[in-house]
């Protein structure tokens, strides 16, 4: 019965281990900009499934919508590749 | 831990501890600071993340519901019902409020890396301690 959410938590948090190692290794900051979107999305997951829906209404324009978009003007303001 | 459900949880608070590390790897070795900015971000998330789950709960039968009153109860019995399912929602309220001041901090230092980046043509740390980069 309960088996069935806690899973899919439990996948959403190894797929933002894996998005987290990308965007701190890859060297193009607008890809770590989307890997950063996709672990924000998969945290988004974990909060609906531990029953924090009023978190997920608030961080998901937050931290897939308003922080990626103010990244990128950083990075446009800024420069691209990392030596 | 022969519990499926209590193995799944591991594996989720594990992947928070693992998301730490290599968040904190990101802050503390990568030289762009622009960079440190996103692993910052990431860092944040995951302690809220480590917030939510310590008011989560395991209830006995069933799964736990949201500590909200959905109607006005008839009686004392059904306050006691919602007290007996419903997850913690302080440390909810408190990572609400963590998101939207980390949001103003994040602006913040997205100026100051502008700053940054207009008195020394770079994002790279090593300018501002004299040295260059190689």
């Amino acid at each position: 019965m309960e088996l069935v959410p806690i899973s899919i938590a439990a996948i959403s948090a190894l797929l933002s281990v894996v998005a987290t190692y990308l965007a701190v290794r890859s060297r193009d900051m607008m890809s770590a900009v989307v890997f950063s979107a996709i672990q924000s999305t998969a945290y988004a997951l974990i909060y609906y499934v531990l029953m924090a829906p009023d978190i997920v209404l608030v961080y998901v324009p937050v931290s897939v919508g308003i922080l990626p978009a103010v990244t990128i003007l950083l990075i446009k303001k800024t420069e691209r590749y990392e030596k | 831990m022969s519990d499926p459900v209590s193995l799944l949880f591991t594996v989720l608070i594990l992947s928070l501890v693992v998301n730490i590390g290599i968040s904190l790897y990101g802050v503390f070795t990568r030289p762009s600071l622009v960079k440190k900015f996103i692993s910052l971000t990431i860092f944040s998330d995951t302690l809220n993340s480590f917030a939510i789950a310590l008011g989560f709960r395991r209830v006995v039968e069933g799964y736990p519901s949201i500590a909200v009153l959905a109607s006005i109860p008839e009686d004392v019995s059904e306050l006691a019902v919602v007290a007996n399912t419903a997850v913690d929602p302080v440390p909810q309220a408190l990572v609400l409020t963590a998101i939207v001041i980390g949001l103003a901090v994040y602006m913040f230092l997205a100026g100051l890396i502008v700053m940054y980046y207009r008195h020394y043509r770079t994002t790279h740390v090593r300018p501002a301690g004299g040295g260059s980069i190689e």
